[in-house]
């Protein structure tokens, strides 16, 4: 992993991505498709770009899950392409970022399957990157622990389910739980793999991985206000590898509204101006998103390290977000709200 | 081709909105006008006819829907023999685009309706076929599963623990209280399916599983799947309503199968009867859809072109202005001004053909742009040109360099490869693609590959066909010329060509065997006689050499003197005196000096006067090195000190000369200007400009640096002209000198060429010769397979290769760099021969 073997086994893949980021739609194109009129002209404006003509064979009208969809697929496909030309250790850590992903999976099978949607139906839904073989017979448990025995023992996520075994009925505060002590088991995993790894990966990635834990410890927190969560159990949720941790975490786990959230986090510079302007146009989720745009484009300044692949993969999904928004916007006439997508170049 | 590019006009067309679109495809039939985008300030989307290009794209899409469904099933779209101006692909009216569209529509939706109603009947048969499976392998299960202690076939109790569970399970089976599932589900699925089954049942179940051993066709994928049969048995209604879930979320389908057995054989015969009868069916439909998609299949080339040529049509109507009133458009482009009337003609031809009561009209504007350069080439031209281009694009009108290398790039590249044997080779294969060129231009070049190369490997996935295909002529003049020099080298395959017999005797001296003059010249070339002599060598490099050197500074001076030709193009007569001169006359005096003495040292004949000939390569040193003194061994003839003086002085006269003169006549030039008052223009116009728009920071910003500026600029630009003067003059100095040297690659590859030949001539074949006349006939057929094969492979091919670079740079560097500037852009015409040609590179 030094700078001197490096680009022996990764050189290449690192190219590829550098050269797929430098796809990435920059402000002159979202504004030249912020003027859209109707989709269509969306669809011309974007086969200009990298995407080229993902959507030729789509007849029109198009429908803005067509977009999306095609886009995710362009996406999946680029990254499976580096999947499966990456050896190790990058293989393993491309695998964690699928991870993620099939924690996603799992909980949106299982909340549909709680709702008695149709397991085809949503297995079309799953992200394609978050996919494993047994993933369909997950609708067959019925608790934890059956949900664990069937299906979780073989896929790489079961030691980060060892944790929230228990006998208790699937409701939705539960999945919530599972949800959350899934991401923080699998975010501080991922951070320890990356730490091991070592070098500019584990320097860039750290950074961004602490950005994602702290995220989700003041999520849950705004979250669990007002809900049958017991601060306990709240703080079991947080995971441990952020810049809130220990401190920050243990006055979050404690406090009851959003204020206090706010006083808490003022030490922490960077995480102060979140919240600063709550009242402005720009939403925290929407501010959490644009700080992670910030952090995932200054990995690319270092090179030499794996944390490029998870920016890009990351950047590449804020892109799909923003298409899809403009594409809303458009298909909705909502054209006085279609400059809130977040400018990534 | 000619001397110079094209000359070029500036036209506007108004055209009248009702025949604009019949205007521009006749113009793009024409292919004459290079359009100017009138609108650039206006997004792609936002353009006047972007509606027309969307409904032309979804017919594109409609069209490579019913392409994709007519290789589907494996039949051929009919080509156009001529795309480019076949009466069927010309776009007429805009009624008939209409009823095309509602015609590509009517084919896709009947397309689809047949697809979807044949994926139907797909799916039926497929399940049917699926459940034929089924009852034939479950009736094994069941039957044997009825049978207690029959073993054989079960070798599935892997999921049971003991023997003890199978004799449970067989108990309980016969007593017919045990439910069972029977299904269908990928062999790839199957492990996970089972792992998954165990564990959720917590091994209470018996499963039995056979390979199905056909392939069934998944009608969805149009793929064909390997699945298998299964049987699950297990008892208690959860356990069963639990298997069937997990069955359904994994993709598996199910079937119920009667347990009693002849039920099933019935049930089994009834599936038989049905397949047949959908089998039917589904032959019908294909065939009706075949029918149909035949049909399309007839035309469907010529309506895609048509669609493509519309496309392009909307595509430069974008570029058009509209008029005030938006009752006509506004074209403008460029067009060789010998083709106006041409243009004119066309213009007519439409108002005719539309009885159109307004024609399109056509103005020559008068404008300060440069036109793009036009090179008009010909199929013979057109390599040479592209050579030249590949360098870089002709300022408009200057000395088209294109038309002195059609002679000049293969006689360089003879006189590396000059060998009469491979000439006559390169020029049979140039001979048979020019004649055959006709058939060859269809044929894709796989096919030809074959043919001429037994290897078809060598051509594999590189379009090198194309390259040799597109260079025919050139390849044909190069043979040409090598035969030519090969007959001046004499040598052929290595060996000599003794046509006019020696010109000289054997006499035995001593020991040696020395060559005596006859009374006659060899009359062409050199004499034979040197190929066998012991200082071939010796010979043949000093008189290659030599002649490089003279070939080299002849070229040299000619692009100096086609210089010439430019100043005057340009209206800067004064820059003949001020460059060009000096760089001739410093060329010549110090190179084209070497050239007169080595043609005077060829001249004279040293033997008769009975003085060893001087070394040329020193008296050119001490040309320079000791001036105005010449050595007495060296001297060639009388005066020689005082002459090699004057032009070391001419010489070094120039440098000052080319250095100073030309930024003298500039900054004349640019003070006459100012005394005028002219280069004020922009100071004096900014502020008339901006009075409105002084408060746009853009302006501001333009602007305001240019009037501050104003005094200074001109300095700065004139330091920017004494700069540039002193690097063009040291490097046409040091230049003139490594460009000669250069030249003497025509004498290494040439000698690098005849060495290579003879050492495979001698290794090879030579060998065979000496061989026991019994065997010679059979080694000679072996070695002549392999001499041949290197002689094509390494010196024709590479060999030819490595002098066409040779002779690609020595043009490129040596030659165009006295005069060449290259700084235009091509002229690119709106025309549909491109356009399609475009699109079929990019399928």
């Amino acid at each position: 992993m030094s700078p001197l073997t490096f680009n022996i086994s990764h050189g290449y893949l690192e190219a590829i991505v550098r050269g797929f980021k430098s796809g990435i739609l920059t402000s002159a194109q979202y504004l030249n498709m912020a003027q859209c009129e109707s989709l269509d002209d969306l669809k011309l404006q974007l086969s200009s770009t990298d995407y080229g003509n993902f959507l030729q064979n789509e007849p029109s009208p198009l429908a803005t899950t067509t977009i999306a969809e095609k886009a995710r697929e362009k996406l999946v496909d680029e990254f499976q392409y580096l999947r499966q030309n990456a050896s190790e250790p990058l293989s393993t850590f491309l695998d964690y970022i699928t991870y993620g992903y099939m924690i996603d999976n799992i909980i949106l099978l299982i909340t549909g399957t709680l709702h008695e949607r149709d397991t085809h139906e949503l297995l079309e839904r799953c992200h394609p990157l978050g996919m494993f073989d047994s993933i369909a017979a997950l609708c067959v448990a019925t608790n934890v622990s059956e949900l664990y025995n069937t299906v979780m023992v073989e896929t790489p996520l079961a030691p980060y389910f060892e944790k929230c075994l228990s006998a208790h009925d699937l409701d939705e505060m539960n999945i919530e739980i599972i949800r959350n002590t899934l991401y923080k088991a699998y975010i501080e995993d991922f951070y320890e793999f990356c730490k091991e790894l070592g070098g500019e990966t584990a320097e860039v990635m750290s950074e961004l991985l602490e950005f994602e834990a702290d995220r989700r410890v003041i999520n849950i927190t705004i979250n669990s206000f007002n809900t049958e969560l017991t601060k306990d159990d709240r703080a079991k949720l947080f995971p441990t590898c952020g810049k809130l941790y220990p401190d920050g975490i243990a006055k979050l786990a404690k406090v009851d509204e959003i204020d206090q959230v706010k006083a808490i986090v003022e030490p922490y510079g960077e995480y102060r101006r979140f919240f600063d302007t709550l009242s402005s146009d720009r939403s925290l989720e929407d501010r959490f998103f644009e700080h992670e745009v910030h952090l995932n484009k200054k990995s690319f300044l270092q090179q030499f390290h794996f944390g490029v692949f998870y920016a890009f993969l990351r950047l590449k999904e804020q892109e799909i977000r923003n298409i899809v928004w403009i594409a809303e916007c458009i298909a909705q006439y909502q054209k006085e709200r279609i400059n809130d997508y977040i400018t990534i170049f | 081709m000619a001397f110079r590019s094209e000359q070029m006009s500036m036209i506007q067309i108004y055209i009248p909105s009702e025949i604009a679109q019949q205007t521009a495809s006749e113009l793009g039939e024409l292919g004459q006008i290079e359009f100017v985008d009138l609108n650039p300030q206006i997004n792609a989307f936002q353009r006047a006819f972007v509606g027309e290009i969307r409904r032309l794209d979804e017919m594109e899409r409609k069209i490579r829907y019913l392409q994709s469904q007519i290789e589907k099933v494996g039949m051929k779209i009919r080509p156009i023999d001529s795309p480019t101006n076949s009466a069927f692909t010309r776009p007429h009216t805009q009624k008939e685009i209409d009823e095309l569209e509602s015609k590509l529509s009517m084919y896709e939706s009947k397309l689809l309706q047949m697809n979807s109603s044949q994926q139907t009947l797909d799916k039926r048969y497929f399940e049917l076929t699926e459940l034929r499976h089924v009852i034939r392998e479950a009736s094994v299960f069941l039957s044997q599963s009825n049978k207690p202690g029959d073993d054989g076939h079960r070798e599935d109790t892997a999921l049971l623990e003991s023997g003890q569970d199978v004799a449970e399970t067989d108990e309980l089976v016969s007593g017919g209280d045990l439910g069972s599932i029977t299904g269908v589900i990928a062999r790839a699925k199957m492990g996970i399916f089972e792992r998954i089954l165990f564990r959720v049942l917590r091994g209470n179940l018996y499963m039995n599983h056979a390979e199905i051993a056909d392939d069934v066709v998944d009608p969805l994928t149009e793929q064909p799947i390997k699945k298998n049969v299964f049987v699950i048995f297990a008892h208690g209604k959860e356990l069963i309503a639990k298997i069937k879930k997990i069955c359904e979320s994994m993709g598996a389908t199910l079937y119920t199968v009667d347990p009693v057995g002849e039920k099933r054989r019935e049930a089994g015969l009834e599936v038989i009867g049905k397949l047949e009868d959908l089998k039917n069916v589904i032959d019908n439909t294909l065939s009706a859809r075949k029918a149909e998609l035949a049909k399309v299949a007839e035309t469907l080339e010529s309506w895609s072109i048509i669609i493509k040529k519309e496309k392009a049509v909307y595509h430069t109507m974008n570029q058009f202005n509209f008029d005030a009133n938006r009752k006509a458009l506004i074209a403008e482009g460029w067009c060789p001004t010998n083709q106006i009337s041409t243009i004119q003609h066309a213009l007519r031809n439409v108002t005719e053909r539309t009885d159109s009561t307004i024609p399109p009209i056509l103005n020559e504007l008068r404008t300060t742009k440069i036109p793009p350069t036009y090179h008009k080439t010909n199929k013979f031209t057109a390599g040479f040109q592209a050579i030249v281009d590949a360098y870089g694009m002709a300022t408009y009108q200057e000395v088209n360099p294109g038309l002195f290398t059609c002679i000049s790039f293969p006689f360089l590249f003879a006189v590396m490869f000059g060998d009469f044997g491979h000439g006559l080779l390169v020029t049979a294969f140039a001979a048979w693609m020019v004649v055959k060129e006709k058939d060859l231009a269809k044929k894709k070049w796989g096919e030809v590959g074959l043919i001429i190369f037994y290897a078809p490997f060598f051509l594999d996935k590189f379009n090198i066909w194309d390259m040799m295909y597109g260079g025919r002529y050139m390849i044909l003049l190069m043979g040409i010329f090598s035969i030519y020099t090969g007959l001046i080298y004499n040598d052929v395959f290595s060996r000599t060509m003794p046509i006019f017999g020696r010109g000289y005797n054997w006499v035995i001296d001593g020991d040696k065997i020395v060559g005596e003059k006859k009374n006659r010249n060899y009359p062409i070339g050199i004499d034979p006689i040197w190929m066998v002599s012991e200082n071939k060598l010796m010979f043949l490099n000093s008189y290659k050499m030599k002649m490089g050197v003279i070939l080299g500074v002849m070229q040299m001076v000619f692009g100096l003197v086609l210089g010439i030709f430019n100043h005057l193009q340009f209206k800067k007569p004064m820059y003949i005196l001020a460059e060009s001169v000096p760089q001739i006359l410093f060329l010549l005096s110090i190179f084209g000096y070497l050239v007169c003495i080595i043609i005077y040292k060829w001249a004279t004949n040293w033997d008769s006067i009975g003085r060893s000939p001087p070394s040329l390569l020193n008296t050119l040193i001490y040309m320079v090195l000791a001036p105005g003194s010449v050595q007495k061994d060296d001297e060639l003839f009388t005066g020689q000190a005082g002459l090699q003086s004057f032009l070391l002085l001419l010489a070094f006269l120039c440098i000052p000369w080319m250095l100073c003169v030309k930024p003298y006549l500039e900054w004349k030039e640019m003070s006459k200007h100012s005394t005028h008052g002219y280069n004020n223009l922009e100071d004096h116009s900014a502020p008339t400009q901006i009075p409105g728009e002084a408060s746009s920071p853009h302006h501001g910003e333009v602007t305001k640096p240019a009037a501050a500026e104003g005094g200074a600029g001109e300095a700065h630009e004139f330091s920017e002209v004494i700069v540039h003067q002193i690097i063009h003059t040291i490097e046409f100095v040091l230049s003139s000198i490594s460009h000669t040297a250069s030249y003497l690659r025509l004498w290494a590859l040439s000698l690098a060429h005849a060495q290579l030949s003879e050492v495979l001539w001698d290794m090879v074949l030579a060998a065979v010769f000496t061989m026991n006349p019994n065997s010679a006939p059979l080694g000679l057929m072996f070695t002549f397979y392999m001499w041949f094969n290197l002689t094509v492979f390494i010196l024709i091919a590479m060999e030819g290769l490595s002098a066409f670079l040779h002779a690609l740079r020595l043009h490129w560097v040596e030659f165009n760099s006295k005069f060449y500037l290259g700084g235009g852009r091509p002229f690119v015409p709106f025309s549909f021969s491109s356009v399609l040609s475009d699109s079929e590179t990019d399928d």
